[in-house]
């Protein structure tokens, strides 16, 4: 109760005390823009309408209970720092933004193929220091000024496994987070436990680390949400809310996993979310509310005999112990 | 009518005056922007570049003008806004480019869609104009990406590209003209006729003994000699640089065996780089300050240079549809 109370979490509003987090959707997007998508020809941009809908969908977060909301994105997907900075002061929800890039595909030329001789692909200390001045000195607006510290690092493997490139991203998301202190959000591309070691190896604690995709339904047969919670890493069931893809296991399937996590004592390792997107761009919209977990979900944990104390553990003290920068 | 597009609205091409058909008022790869050491203020953009448009422009002044080809495409910093001030407050004529430097400057979005989409961005922003700024483009870039090997992205925007050009008009320059049969191919089952196209950077230090001239010039084609000035003889050149004379040599050499229609000349320098350092000391300038007294000591005569840099860059540039 009083551990996280000296720790604080950064938003995009600046340091705010872990224990003021309330309810976290911890894998969410606010804009989402495919890179590039923001230069098409038939995709508008419109601030006032991409404000008006995001506020609208945390005012709701908000009247439901929720009171803090992670843009998981990273730096390279349609985050818009001065217009989250907005909202959360317009809506009171806290908001935390990420650096981080990833997969390689979402990538730049700039990183991938630099007018070099020959054009070799960024190395995992670059990214580390691009990664962790984002914290240290705050977050871009790109070409014109940086803002307040980002909250975590975002990276995500390409489906299929980890390229190269990916790796160099894992390893120096890890590099950015021991030396600053916010933490990693992993999203696997073919082997959870592998790629969270890439991490490991680089001195970070698996208590620092986030692995999402794990109610994917490979992941779910092949055991790895308990294999990844035994590792000490927290188990991110993101796609709460999705009982159409065929990729992912349904609502419950994913209340029987939670139950069967917290029966074998990994409570504390458990985290929720829809990966819900406010606005997107350049990519299908999924209009899952963010309360989704909060509202529809949590109950259904507690008719599969989760016990109410595991649920706000897993809704308010795991990601405020995840988040708080150490 | 001949029409040319400019950042600042169509012009007659009588009104280019001397044409640099290959310039950047700033380039940066995609994700540049994200790193801050790369970044400058606002004045600094201005006060690296002004100075030079606007001696450009005094230069030009017995060509009745001057034009500023930019080949910055989209998600390369791209800012047309931008050139729109520096425009009008100087008196540079300005042409931007849609299309992509390579496959490798094109983001996912791009990336991942289909010949028939980039088609319709090009044309969009060739007819409509580029985002919400009313400026239309008037070229349209494509390349290859780093490798010297044509990628199938690479070739998924020539052909969007030839079809875009062919329903508006607009000429087409691309980066590199290494591995050019892929492309030759593409234009030809696109019907594009090969004066459209400038195939550029076929003068630079690296792309040299992988050009096939040959079939470009022979399909009627026309070869950018567009790096000039990224000479080895500068205190710190670029891993594509070459000998001053023998780049000059080898545009002598086309011109001597009867090309001089099928080339074009310009520096490829930035005002202001964006994502990468820039060469120290070049400009857009070294095509009055060092290329065109070249090209006199050779005896290359004034009626050569403007047929060089004022009326082929017109013909080429001038919007064509048949």
């Amino acid at each position: 109760m009083t551990t996280a109370t000296s720790r604080t979490v950064n938003t995009v509003l600046g340091p705010v005390p872990a224990d003021d987090l309330g309810v976290v959707a911890i894998h969410e997007a606010l804009l989402s823009v495919v890179p590039g998508a923001e230069h098409a020809y038939d995709i508008s941009m419109d601030r006032a309408e991409i404000f008006e809908v995001l506020a609208g969908k945390l005012a709701a977060f908000r009247a439901a209970g929720g009171r803090t909301v992670v843009d998981s994105t990273g730096m390279f997907h349609g985050r818009d720092v001065k217009l989250y900075e907005a909202l959360s002061r317009s809506t009171g929800v806290h908001v935390v933004a990420s650096t981080g890039l990833g997969p390689e595909e979402d990538l730049g030329g700039y990183f991938l193929t630099p007018q070099t001789d020959p054009p070799t692909p960024w190395p995992a200390e670059k990214f580390a220091d691009l990664f962790g001045r984002e914290v240290t000195e705050g977050m871009v607006v790109p070409r014109v000024e940086r803002r307040r510290a980002a909250g975590l690092v975002a990276t995500c493997a390409t489906r299929g496994g980890p390229t190269p490139t990916d790796e160099s991203l894992f390893r120096g998301a890890a590099r950015a987070a021991v030396a600053t202190g916010v933490p990693v959000s992993i999203r696997y591309g073919a082997d959870p436990l592998a790629e969270l070691q890439l991490l490991l190896d680089e001195g970070l604690p698996a208590d620092r680390v986030v692995v999402g995709n794990l109610d994917r339904t490979e992941a779910v047969a092949a055991g790895w949400p308990a294999a990844v919670a035994e590792r000490g890493a927290y188990v991110a069931i993101d796609h709460v809310g999705r009982n159409d893809s065929d990729h992912h296991i349904r609502d419950a399937e994913r209340a029987d996993l939670v139950a069967q996590l917290v029966a074998a004592g990994h409570a504390h390792r458990v985290l929720l979310s829809g990966n819900a997107i406010g606005v997107a761009k350049g990519h299908p919209d999924y209009e899952l509310p963010y309360a989704h977990v909060l509202t529809a979900f949590a109950p259904l944990l507690t008719s599969h005999g989760v016990a109410d104390e595991d649920v706000q553990q897993i809704l308010v003290a795991n990601p405020r112990d995840l988040l708080a920068v150490r | 009518m001949s029409r040319v597009n400019t950042v600042l609205g169509p012009i007659a091409a009588e009104e280019l005056g001397l044409v640099a058909v290959h310039e950047h008022i700033g380039y940066g790869m995609p994700g540049s922007e994200l790193d801050t050491q790369w970044w400058k203020t606002p004045e600094q953009r201005y006060e690296e570049t002004v100075p030079k448009l606007r001696r450009f422009a005094e230069y030009s002044r017995e060509y009745g003008g001057c034009t500023f080809v930019d080949a910055t495409g989209i998600c390369n910093g791209r800012d047309v806004d931008y050139y729109k001030s520096l425009s009008a407050k100087t008196g540079v004529h300005i042409v931007a480019a849609t299309g992509f430097v390579g496959g490798d400057t094109a983001l996912r979005f791009f990336a991942d869609a289909t010949v028939d989409y980039l088609m319709r961005q090009f044309v969009h922003e060739i007819t409509v104009g580029i985002g919400d700024t009313g400026s239309r483009a008037g070229i349209i870039k494509v390349g290859v990406s780093r490798g010297f090997r044509m990628r199938e992205l690479d070739l998924r925007i020539y052909r969007a590209a030839a079809r875009a050009a062919l329903l508006t008009g607009v000429p087409i320059f691309t980066h590199l003209a290494v591995d050019v049969e892929p492309a030759l191919a593409v234009f030809a089952e696109e019907g594009l006729p090969l004066d459209r196209v400038l195939f550029g950077h076929a003068d630079d230090g690296v792309s040299q003994g992988r050009v096939n001239e040959t079939a470009i010039l022979g399909g009627g084609g026309r070869i950018g000699f567009d790096t000039f000035g990224y000479d080895l003889e500068l205190p710190d050149p670029p891993f594509w640089g070459r000998h001053r004379r023998e780049r000059l040599e080898h545009f002598l050499r086309l011109i001597g065996e009867g090309h001089v229609d099928q080339v074009l000349a310009s520096a490829d320098a930035n005002c202001s780089p964006l994502g990468w350092p820039g060469v120290e000391g070049h400009t857009v300038n070294y095509i009055y300050e060092q290329l065109i007294p070249d090209l006199r000591a050779e005896g290359i005569d004034d009626a050569m240079i403007h047929r060089i840099f004022v009326e082929n860059p017109a013909d080429f540039l001038t919007l064509t549809t048949n």
